[in-house]
């Protein structure tokens, strides 16, 4: 697994599926469709996978929280920092008669109250008050708390698991891939710009999109095609690709150079002396040095780099690029519909100008969402007609490849055990 | 007369005061809107209009610590924020909107950035 495969220029067909040891045979496209398929990802990939809740800087205060509903089970969790300075998750669910205790879904609550009766919780969890508790039967207030759910923090990242139980720990569960990525110092991560969209495509047609850089001259031929092709590589083919488990990363080529066109007057005006060397890029290059210094970031050490996506199994994508990183994320809704997240995790900016330069930063980047939103519907609408029972795969779409196969190998597996062997 | 009680934007600027009204929304998301709810002319005369200007008003509003601009400061702000969306419009598309693409569509900037995002 994972032999080095490095595309002698670019000219000849690379062997990174062959590298990653994956199955060279055309995929099905039942799982992109079916109720049934559906419905054994919600419980077999979402019921028993470790699922990314966001960054733990992102609660840094006693009492501050995020509420995020986890499709497709719909499942609402309470993720607080208490006073002792601990991050937990709960089910977001009152003790009393079961409803949500939020109505908001971030701030900072010291004591959470039900808008229900007014029962109130600490932010560590514990009932502390009943209203007209006399009038119910010995309520044992201890074990009355709100219910925890699994939770684990990594890197800075925080995880849930909807097994009561989890049958493998969040260690185990990212294994070398976590080990890999170990380390990274993560600039700006106070400050995400966050982007949801609702999707007409299943969750796996808007993932894949996001992992293959092979129809990025064809779709985004003006917003960012140059950024990641040029005549040494009209195709935009990887520069690298390795799988770990479930997980996998993959590595695209890009333009060294940002090239201003003169005509582009707001361009020039914002990108001039901003610092930034590339449009897809948030910040400057001289902020990013240490993270941009670690070994997974640009694994294969290019000078014709563009980005890494790190899949973190099932619906999680780290990205990482000369800027920064940002991140994906995909909830399955119905058998052709999700929810797409991304986040950018972009410096504060210093000054108006570079605050102009993250403006169109952030507006060319709603373009490329809204090019991949249209595209995904086409797909879906397409796969959806029944004409094909396949999926014909080429090199550079390995990624795509590896997930599917995942994804059916979890959805059969009996045991996440038999899932992750 | 004062000209303090009708000037939205900071004096020198007072021209661009007919972009104020649709230009001027106070995110990301606004503007975003703004600019994919009209066409080319509309958009290419806000452009033409507020390039020439974008310098001056930088320097103008380099003088404020980013979060305490004046309200007349911030409204010129967000005009030159707003240039980003004609940049899409004139600098990437060459059209109002992205090509084969739905308007309006489900995209929301949840969060935006510090200032006006």
């Amino acid at each position: 697994m994972n032999e080095i495969s490095r595309p002698a220029g670019f000219k000849g067909k690379t062997a990174f599926t062959k590298s990653c040891s994956v199955p060279l045979d055309p995929i099905p496209l039942a799982p992109y469709r079916t109720q049934d398929f559906f419905e054994r990802t919600r419980d077999r990939i979402f019921g028993r996978s470790w699922l990314m809740m966001g960054r733990a800087e992102e609660i840094p205060e006693y009492g501050d929280y995020v509420v995020r509903r986890i499709q497709p089970q719909g499942v609402s969790t309470l993720i607080l920092r208490g006073k002792d300075g601990k991050v937990r998750a709960f089910y977001n669910s009152c003790s009393h008669r079961g409803s949500e205790v939020t109505t908001a879904d971030t701030g900072n609550r010291k004591r959470i109250v039900c808008p229900y009766h007014n029962w109130m919780y600490s932010a560590g969890g514990e009932l502390l008050n009943i209203p007209d508790e006399e009038s119910f039967f010995d309520v044992d207030k201890k074990n009355c708390g709100l219910t925890p759910m699994s939770f684990d923090i990594w890197e800075g990242w925080m995880f849930i698991n909807l097994q009561k139980e989890p049958e493998v720990s969040l260690q185990d569960f990212l294994g070398e891939f976590g080990a890999r990525l170990t380390g990274l110092n993560y600039v700006a991560v106070q400050t995400p710009v966050t982007v949801v969209a609702d999707l007409d495509a299943n969750w796996k047609v808007v993932a894949d999109a996001f992992i293959e850089s092979y129809h990025i001259p064809a779709i985004h031929p003006k917003t960012i095609a140059s950024t990641f092709s040029s005549d040494e590589n009209r195709f935009a083919r990887l520069l690298d690709a390795r799988v770990y488990g479930p997980h996998r990363t993959v590595s695209m080529y890009g333009n060294p150079k940002l090239a201003l066109d003169p005509a582009n007057k707001v361009e020039v005006l914002a990108y001039r002396n901003s610092g930034a060397e590339s449009l897809i890029a948030a910040g400057t290059s001289d902020a990013m040095s240490e993270f941009l210094s670690h070994p997974a970031v640009n694994p294969t050490r290019s000078n014709t780099w563009s980005m890494d996506v790190n899949h973190v199994f099932p619906n999680t994508q780290i990205d990482f690029g000369p800027g920064g990183f940002w991140v994906h994320q995909f909830w399955p809704l119905s058998p052709n519909t999700s929810r797409y997240e991304v986040k950018f995790y972009v410096p504060e900016a210093a000054n108006v100008r570079q605050r102009l330069q993250q403006e169109l930063y952030v507006s060319r980047v709603v373009e490329v969402v809204l090019e991949d939103l249209s595209n995904v519907a086409r797909t879906q609408r397409g796969i959806d007609s029944g004409g094909k029972s396949h999926m014909q795969l080429q090199d550079s779409e390995v990624g795509i490849r590896h997930s599917t196969l995942q994804v059916i190998k979890w959805a059969e597996a009996q045991t996440v055990a038999e899932a992750m062997a | 007369m004062t000209h303090s009680a009708i000037n939205r934007l900071p004096a020198g600027f007072e021209d661009l005061d007919r972009f104020v009204d649709h230009w001027g929304g106070e995110t990301t998301q606004l503007r975003l809107k703004a600019r994919s709810s009209v066409e080319m002319p509309e958009i290419r005369a806000f452009y033409d209009a507020m390039v020439p200007r974008a310098e001056e008003a930088l320097v103008h509003l380099e003088q404020y610590p980013m979060h305490e601009m004046p309200a007349e400061a911030r409204r010129l702000m967000a005009l030159v924020l707003a240039l980003a969306q004609a940049h899409v419009a004139v600098e990437i598309f060459g059209a109002a909107r992205a090509p084969n693409t739905p308007w309006p569509n489900s995209i929301r900037i949840t969060t935006g950035l510090p200032l006006l995002g």
